[in-house]
């Protein structure tokens, strides 16, 4: 019966070693065998005393019968019980996003035991756990957000075209780059006049024989400085330089 | 006086015996009953490759028409386990061609197959019906074609989330004119486009065809073709699914979900546009699956059409569903069994995503039926999980993942221990669970209390010392499946144990504290083991016994050592371990 049942019994083999269970214990080629219990009466005791009672007491097997949480023992164990405490747990705050260091992802190598703050979900392998198919939605959304990130970055550099009464060549002025009338202003006189206007610029206050106009959205012709700042900002197409108040519409 | 039955007789009465596990008791009874059950059994599950080899198997029964292997262990999924790692399917191949002439089914996962043998699959088995490779790789797309060219009678090409090499398209027009005999086919997991006119003519001719799971890179606009050609399909997977807004596509598209009266079962939605979600509106009342994993929309337009589904039995949904969305599972899908909350982001701190706790006890209070629940989010408390617990006793599959590791209870900033306890004790039955979150020993001890049924779990960065593998181990007497990471278990646990790890399938620990020495004295201990230390990092040879290993794959085998590893993988030879300081 032995031998072409040897696949079901299991008496031999790991028997000495707590072989828990007649039969029990062997894969057939089918699925997992039930484990029937009678035969497993060694308990917990047993085993403890049975593993320390054979247990080759080698110099060379470091393995630490005398294993004591933060005692001596394996350096592995001792730096495990020093990192994992519950209090060193709460004092890192895991909850909140933690400053990944590259030592705490080669340090996972080894295991967390060798890294000093704990994980952060994004920088150890393979967590959270998903498989790849589902990690496709992840990479889907980033390249969304990364997507619409890039689009508004681009809408932070706003140049128009400025155009002065009497002069064939036009300027530049990138208005995201001030935040006030004022500074456009002056910005625009250095570049037409080729000077500064100490206090107030002349464009602006009415006083230069120009006037600072720009063209909307609706492509009317508009004074610039009626509406807020950023309302122009967003409304503006391009600006003109005119001469005076008496000047004739811009086309 | 000895009453026997004939062989026909008792041949005839296990026909009726399905279940591996009531087969093996039967063959135990006695000789001859052994000898009778050896030659009728029909169907073979392994559920470790490596636990036993091909021509035990062909030895022992040599009449099966279906075998089902897996491979590689679970966290392979996560990337954990190295490239070449092993899982080789060949072998199996080869001998199951020699041994099984009337094969008619395999079914691998988590394994390496190569186009090689799938061409012998394709030639070895006259009467060969269904080929599932699950989350397999190793193979491209002309070891397909040859399955399709060469399977006369092919029932069943199911790829699921295998990793292909994707050569070309044309591998689907290899299916002959005359195979009219396609009842499933699913190629979700090709990147690159089938020839569309091949796939239109073929699911024309299969008159059977129930299960189609089409690629991302099959269009919108084609769907309403092949539902028309098919509309007694009962499972559907969808490409892509958006087209810009064209209302001729739309309207051609509900037309045809109109006419699907048998349709229960939906996937796919890659790149949806929301604008067509209605389009299959009119078989929404019938759905019994549903699964929008893929499907990077927002709550509104998910509520809604999670609301038309009430006989909803499965869902699968990204956490854009939110905690609202939940509340409208809970109210309208009174029959669910399954649900599974995958993370749309998960590696930033603030997803946007109001998808908490809340969702999840939700779901809990409105749905009886409720049973088997996936679940990812970012805050956990101990209140929710006790209150889902007494909600749910009948839960059988509890696999929780707070993103961030070792969170605790986001109320109290304890330890999550008392309410993945409450889970244990509640639910009787459960047979599955993955932990996740702040835990001491003390869940491993509650765990080890009440989780009589348990068959599988997993644990991640949890526990303090080796009294809570302890617990596992020596409370859990059902447990077939362990696997740990990043968790401060050494040897003293394991080798506490020792017996208990020959009634398991396997024990994987990556990250842990077990030294090489223990793993030497493992195997020595105990020979229908083998001791798998993996170690990419330095030699083997050179270890000393107190060195923490890498990771630790240890299974129960009567085929002995496996000699297909890679070198930074070693059994611990136990004749060696002597000889070896």
């Amino acid at each position: 019966m032995d031998g072409t049942l040897g696949l079901l019994g299991g008496i031999h083999g790991g028997a000495d070693g707590g072989g828990g269970g007649d039969g029990g214990g062997v894969p057939s080629c089918g699925s997992i065998l039930t484990n029937s219990k009678e035969d497993d009466t060694m308990n917990d005791q047993d085993m403890l005393a049975e593993v320390s009672s054979s247990y080759p007491v080698d110099d060379d097997l470091e393995l630490g019968l005398g294993l004591r949480i933060g005692g001596g023992g394996s350096n592995a164990i001792q730096e495990g019980s020093r990192i994992l405490r519950p209090n060193s747990c709460s004092s890192s705050s895991s909850s909140s996003s933690v400053n990944i260091t590259n030592s705490s992802i080669a340090g996972f190598k080894k295991s967390a035991i060798d890294s000093v703050s704990p994980p952060n979900a994004a920088s150890v392998v393979g967590w959270p756990p998903i498989r790849r198919a589902h990690r496709m939605p992840i990479l889907a959304n980033r390249i969304k957000s990364e997507r619409k990130e890039y689009s508004s970055r681009a809408k932070s550099y706003l140049s128009v075209k400025v155009n002065m009464d009497g002069t064939l060549i036009g300027r530049k002025v990138d208005l995201n780059a001030h935040n006030s009338y004022e500074t456009l202003a002056r910005t625009l006189e250095n570049m037409f006049y080729g000077r500064q206007t100490i206090g107030r610029s002349r464009l602006l206050s009415g006083t230069s024989e120009f006037v600072l106009t720009y063209e909307d959205k609706d492509g009317d012709c508009m004074l610039v400085g009626d509406v807020p700042w950023q309302m122009f900002v967003s409304s503006v197409k391009r600006l003109r330089i005119l001469r005076s108040p008496k000047s004739r519409n811009c086309i | 006086m000895v009453y026997s039955l004939p062989e026909e007789v008792l041949e005839h009465v296990f026909s009726f015996i399905t279940l591996d596990k009531d087969r093996n008791a039967v063959s135990l009874v006695c000789k001859s009953w052994y000898e009778i059950e050896r030659w009728c059994r029909r169907r073979i599950f392994v559920g470790n490759c490596y636990a036993v080899s091909p021509s035990i198997m062909t030895r022992r029964f040599p009449e099966v028409r279906s075998v089902e292997l897996k491979g590689k262990p679970h966290f392979a999924d996560f990337n954990l386990v190295p490239e070449g790692w092993g899982g080789f399917a060949c072998p199996w191949i080869s001998e199951m061609s020699r041994a099984y002439p009337w094969l008619e089914e395999i079914r691998l996962k988590r394994m390496v197959v190569t186009d090689e043998s799938l061409e012998l699959i394709s030639t070895s088995f006259k009467n060969f019906k269904v080929l599932v490779l699950s989350s397999c790789e190793g193979f491209s797309t002309d070891g397909l074609a040859a399955i399709a060219a060469n399977c006369r009678n092919l029932r069943k090409l199911d790829l699921r989330e295998s990793e292909v090499m994707d050569l070309s398209g044309h591998w689907l027009s290899h299916f002959p004119n005359t195979c009219t005999s396609l009842e499933s086919l699913n190629i979700a997991c090709l990147g690159s486009e089938v020839s569309f006119s091949a796939l239109e003519r073929l699911v024309g001719r299969s008159p059977n065809l129930k299960i189609l799971r089409l690629n991302r890179a099959v269009p919108l606009e084609k769907l309403s073709t092949l539902l028309c050609r098919a509309p007694q399909l009962v499972e559907l997977g969808t490409g892509a699914y958006s087209s810009g807004i064209r209302s001729d596509v739309y309207s051609s598209l509900s037309k045809a979900f109109l006419g699907c009266k048998e349709l229960k079962g939906l996937s796919g939605f890659w790149d949806v546009d929301p604008s067509y979600l209605l389009a299959f509106y009119s078989v929404c009342s019938r759905l019994t699956s549903l699964n929008l994993s893929y499907a990077t929309i927002r709550s509104p337009d998910i509520t809604k059409v999670i609301s038309q589904c009430p006989n909803l039995q499965r869902l699968w949904v990204l956490d854009h569903v939110e905690d609202s969305g939940l509340n409208a599972v809970a109210l309208s899908c009174k029959d669910l069994r399954e649900l599974r909350v995958f993370p749309s982001d998960p590696y930033i701190a603030d997803a946007n995503v109001t998808l908490t706790e809340q969702g999840l006890v939700s779901v809990s209070e409105g749905c009886p039926k409720l049973q088997s629940v996936l679940y990812f989010c970012r805050q956990m408390s101990n209140s929710a999980l006790i209150t889902i617990a007494r909600n749910r006793p009948n839960l059988i599959c509890f696999r929780l993942c707070v993103i961030e590791p070792r969170a605790p209870d986001y109320l109290t900033l304890e330890p999550l221990d008392v309410g993945f306890g409450a889970i244990v004790e509640h639910c009787k039955e459960l047979r599955r669970l993955s932990l996740s979150g702040l835990l001491t020993d003390r869940v491993f001890e509650y765990i080890g209390r009440h989780a009589k049924r348990l068959e599988m779990l997993s644990i991640a960065f949890a526990g303090n010392s080796d009294l809570g593998l302890h617990h596992v181990l020596s409370g859990c007497d059902g447990l077939r499946k362990l696997e740990i990471r990043d968790c401060p278990f050494g040897d003293k646990a394991l080798l506490a144990n020792v017996a208990k790890l020959e009634t398991m399938r396997s024990l994987w620990m990556s990250s842990c504290a077990v030294s090489y020495g223990a793993c030497k004295f493992l195997s020595q201990k105990m020979p229908m083991l083998n001791v798998e230390v993996i170690d990419e990092n330095g030699s083997l040879d050179s270890r000393f016994d107190s060195c923490p290993v890498e990771k630790l794959y240890i299974y129960r085998t009567v085929a002995g050592p496996r000699s297909d590893m890679p070198g930074y993988i070693r059994t611990i030879d136990r004749d060696r371990v002597n000889t070896i300081s």
